[in-house]
């Protein structure tokens, strides 16, 4: 059982290796931490910021040490929610419907595995490819801006666990449209959507108001909580690495159960199916 | 597919046979549960086949499998046999003995990507083999390669038959199924329509008079007396169902000064036994 999970977890991280788009996101990340390593001079003298210099030239800044780099921690966790988070959708849309092609799903289907352990193993696979790249370039920045301001804000480090279960959210959308129509494009398409009107949605409170009809704001709300809570999850992590309060934790559990759905469906398709 | 039950002796390399759209591969898929019937069900060693277990002593090489290019050929054999629940060092001492088996001992750090068509089909066949399965479904094993891998993995199966492995092929080359297969099932419009053990369906007496250079005339005569004609290059062949008929052949011939290439008794072909059975 753990080898067979192991086995499927490996296919995942060979395929996806072998497709550029990851090597792509790894060196955006490595290269992210070589500006923070090389061009970005930190000097601070009495625990204040003294002076920063970017490709030479040197700034006297007024702000403190912390408010610099809490900025660059949320900088960084917003390059993730967006664009981030886009080329790790793009790049998984392929990762479901290569294995289901002719002349590979049934030579899978053949061995003592169930379908369920095949799909999720994939599942599993592309979310631990995602998360060995947030982890190294958060990481990598954590430690180099730890190294050279001295400040070690481990409220950074809950951006890997954050956008991590945001994708792990969203790829549940990719398996599912993978499963049910076998493109990338479409499951692609269908995810970007989901992104896209998170923060539409999330303006709940102003357009409760600007609705007309108590059918239009039931749809709204409707949308609202079922559908995973991109932004809001943005919001409550730069929040957290920000020192700011936030409320509640309602966009958690209601994307994690969008998310849980939607993947027990895609199982579910994929148990019935014929190949 | 309707009502198909056949009865494979453990053991025996059986051949299923038919025309396209017969079944073969929906039945074969049936039996891996990559297909689910509309109604009945599979059992495979008494297991039933939706159950994952019941599939561990199988391996099987699918007809127009797609192996990722990602993977090295001993890469890929690795993969499936984790799959099919070996254990690491398991894997490393067999990969390289199967590797070899198939005549791919060189090839094995090589992306599959750059296999031809036949070092794909002998490392599928490999990857096939890999977990030591008591019953081996292939669906077009020779198909893509040469003359020479192609009796390579005859005798790797006939090897197989010898250790008391089942074996089971879909295929179109009825030579081949001929050559190899014990027993065989021909399946057409998703029923057995005949299946039986090989020596008894081909065993259709008569006696083929091959002919070189006679005139129309003749041709015509003796094509009367036989049961079939066919053309080939600068021959002819006349199959005769008894030794008078083939005499009085072989005299109007004599008589007629014609050549008379070659005379020899046969039994029917499987390709004769399929083509009358799926034009019933």
């Amino acid at each position: 059982m753990i080898g067979t999970s192991i086995a499927l977890i490996r296919d995942t991280f060979r395929e996806a290796l072998a497709r550029k788009i990851f090597w792509g996101m790894f060196g955006l990340s490595a290269l992210m931490i070589l500006f923070f390593l090389f061009l970005l001079k930190i000097d601070i003298v009495e625990g204040g910021l003294a002076a920063v210099s970017l490709f030479g030239r040197t700034a006297n800044p007024t702000a403190d040490v912390d408010r610099l780099v809490r900025g660059v921690y949320g900088g960084i966790a917003t390059f993730l929610y967006t664009w981030g988070m886009f080329l790790a959708v793009f790049a998984s849309a392929g990762l479901i419907p290569s294995v289901l092609e002719p002349g590979r799903i049934e030579l899978l289907l053949s061995k003592p595995v169930s379908r369920t352990h095949i799909l999720l193993g994939r599942y599993v696979g592309n979310v631990m490819v995602v998360a060995a790249n947030v982890t190294f370039l958060v990481l990598g920045v954590w430690t180099i801006l730890g190294v050279k301001t001295g400040i070690w804000s481990p409220a950074f480090l809950i951006s890997i666990a954050t956008t991590v279960f945001v994708f792990a959210v969203l790829l549940s959308v990719v398996v599912f449209i993978g499963v049910l129509f076998e493109s990338a494009a479409l499951s692609t398409m269908v995810t970007v959507a989901l992104m896209i009107m998170s923060p539409i949605l999330a303006q709940t409170s102003t357009m409760l108001k600007l609705l007309s009809s108590e059918w239009s704001r039931q749809i709204w709300r409707t949308l609202y909580y079922t559908l995973p809570k991109v932004y809001d999850l943005g919001k409550m992590t730069l929040a957290a690495i920000q020192d700011r309060t936030f409320e509640g934790y309602m966009p958690i559990w209601t994307s994690a159960l969008f998310g849980a759905v939607v993947l027990a469906g895609a199982l579910w398709i994929f148990s019935r199916r014929d190949f | 597919m309707d009502g198909i039950s056949l009865n494979v002796p453990r053991g025996t390399i059986f051949g299923l046979l038919g025309p396209n759209g017969a079944g073969k591969t929906t039945f074969v898929k049936s039996l891996l549960s990559a297909v689910h019937p509309t109604s009945g069900s599979a059992l495979l060693f008494g297991r039933d086949a939706r159950d994952p277990e019941a599939r561990r002593p199988i391996g099987y090489l699918p007809e127009n499998h797609r192996f990722p290019t990602y993977f090295t050929g001993a890469g890929m054999l690795d993969f499936y046999a984790a799959l099919s629940g070996m254990e690491s060092t398991q894997r490393k001492k067999l990969i390289p003995e199967l590797l070899d088996l198939v005549g791919l001992d060189k090839w094995g750090d090589m992306r599959l990507g750059k296999y031809s068509k036949g070092m794909l089909q002998r490392v599928g066949l490999a990857q096939a083999l890999i977990h030591s399965p008591s019953m081996l479904i292939l669906d077009e094993p020779t198909d893509g390669v040469d003359p020479v891998g192609r009796r390579q993995i005859r005798e790797i199966l006939t090897r197989f038959e010898e250790k008391g492995v089942t074996i089971f092929i879909n295929s179109h080359l009825l030579v081949e199924v001929e050559m190899f297969c014990r027993e065989v099932a021909i399946l057409h419009k998703g029923k057995v329509a005949l299946s039986g053990k090989m020596h008894d369906l081909t065993a259709g007496k008569g006696y083929r008079l091959t002919v070189a250079h006679a005139p129309p005339a003749v041709i015509e005569e003796l094509r009367a007396k036989a049961t079939s004609m066919a053309s080939r290059e600068d021959l002819i062949d006349f199959q005769f169902s008894t030794r008078e008929l083939v005499n009085e052949a072989v005299d109007l011939l004599r008589a007629q000064r014609c050549d008379i290439e070659a005379l020899a008794p046969t039994t029917s072909t499987l390709e004769e036994v399929f083509v009358r059975t799926v034009e019933k």
